[in-house]
């Protein structure tokens, strides 16, 4: 039935059409489906066309080092510390934060847990009032702040083992350091 | 995840995970749909009706393809067997331009006989069926009333397929009508084999590269 009813083109009619058609598939390719589809751009005609942009991938807004924050009272730094607590021992390590000032921290505790008490006291307190943002006992802890009050802010790390623990600190935002307060 | 010929969206997606049971209808709907929105498909089946001129021929033919396609869908899926989906979907583009290859009478010409078409139309069914299943395995649904689901989703295939190739057959038994059918028979068919070498190069990029 249908096997002989399909016209049998020329030789000639044939190698054009193939041709033609791999001609045309390889230029749909290249410039518009693999652009669109892989973001691979060969010819830059993709791109041109803002076909790549429907393959990229959701770049994350790149967070600047420096962050721009208004009405900070301190200059943005960064800081690294190695601070040791002796076994049985208990100290404190702090830095100065004005009012609505950020900071980004990460520690971590070398060789042993230690129980710690995040908190900050508000400057020009007498009363002996601090407030707590974190307590508990851990190896290591990251997160940040924004002060609710100008004060010194930090941690006090008691080291209930009897070995000496070394804890590596990195702090980065605006504030000044006060630094160990045994 | 990289862009299917014809993959799943989302929301079907995760109705598919997490459905538990028999859901007869909804793995119907997800079988028509697939198949009235797979392109690939359809230009395969545009390619096997082109000459077909007689409603018997055309159920025929699609009868081949829907036989192929159920056995290795219903085989795959029960025998958990995965198949590599850039792998299959560029033997279906291969299938395309196969079909449209065939159409110019260039098989005829170059080997000097006519490869049997229902044979041919049925293999390519057997690849067509073992994408869909690849593409049903991408999700991990329950065991629970698999065989009734993947029937459902089979009979959905087929009259997802019934629908497109109405509109497909009302539109070149128009065409028909006019010269330009076979004026133009050779460039469409030329087109539908650049159709399928897209189809090859996008999938064989994704299997490299994805």
């Amino acid at each position: 039935m249908q096997q002989t009813d399909l016209p049998v083109q020329s030789a000639r009619t044939l190698i054009k059409a193939t041709l033609g058609a791999a001609i045309l598939a390889a230029i749909t390719l290249t410039t518009i489906i693999l652009p669109a589809e892989y973001n691979i751009d060969p010819t830059g005609i993709g791109g041109a066309l803002g076909l790549t942009e429907l393959n990229t991938e959701a770049v994350a807004t790149a967070v600047p080092e420096q962050v721009e924050r208004e009405g900070q009272e301190f200059e943005y730094r960064s800081d690294s510390v190695i601070i040791e607590v002796p076994a049985g021992k208990g100290l404190e390590y702090k830095l100065h934060l004005a009012k609505h000032g950020h900071m980004e921290y990460e520690w971590t505790a070398e060789n042993g847990q230690l129980y710690l008490d995040f908190h900050g006291e508000p400057t020009g307190d007498t009363t002996g009032y601090f407030e707590s943002f974190a307590i508990a006992t851990a190896t290591e802890m990251s997160g940040s702040l924004t002060t609710p009050f100008d004060g010194s802010h930090g941690w006090y790390w008691k080291n209930q083992s009897d070995q000496a623990v070394t804890i590596t600190l990195k702090t980065k935002g605006f504030y000044s350091v006060i630094g160990l307060k045994q | 995840m990289p862009l299917f010929a014809h993959g799943i969206d989302d929301a079907t997606k995760v109705f598919l995970e997490g459905n538990e049971g028999v859901s007869i209808i909804p793995f119907l709907y997800i079988g028509a749909k697939h198949m009235v929105t797979g392109y690939d498909h359809l230009l395969f089946l545009v390619g096997v009706i082109f000459f077909l001129y007689r409603s018997k021929d055309v159920l025929i033919y699609v009868s081949f393809f829907t036989l192929g396609h159920s056995l290795t869908l219903l085989f795959g899926v029960l025998n958990d067997t995965h198949v590599n989906a850039y792998l299959i979907d560029a033997i279906i583009g291969l299938s395309i331009v196969y079909k449209g290859f065939d159409n110019l009478g260039g098989f005829k010409r170059m080997l000097g006989y006519q490869p049997n078409t229902k044979a041919a139309v049925l293999i390519f069914g057997l690849f067509h069926g073992f994408g869909l299943a690849t593409k049903l395995q991408e999700f991990e649904f329950s065991q629970d009333g698999l065989v009734a689901n993947i029937l459902a989703f089979n009979a959905g295939v087929e009259l997802g397929q019934f629908l497109a190739l109405a509109f497909i057959l009302l539109a070149i038994n128009y065409w028909r009508r006019f010269d330009s059918f076979l004026r133009f028979s050779t460039a469409t068919n030329a087109l539908l084999m650049s159709g399928g070498m897209m189809l090859v190069g996008f999938q064989m990029t994704g299997y490299f590269v994805g």
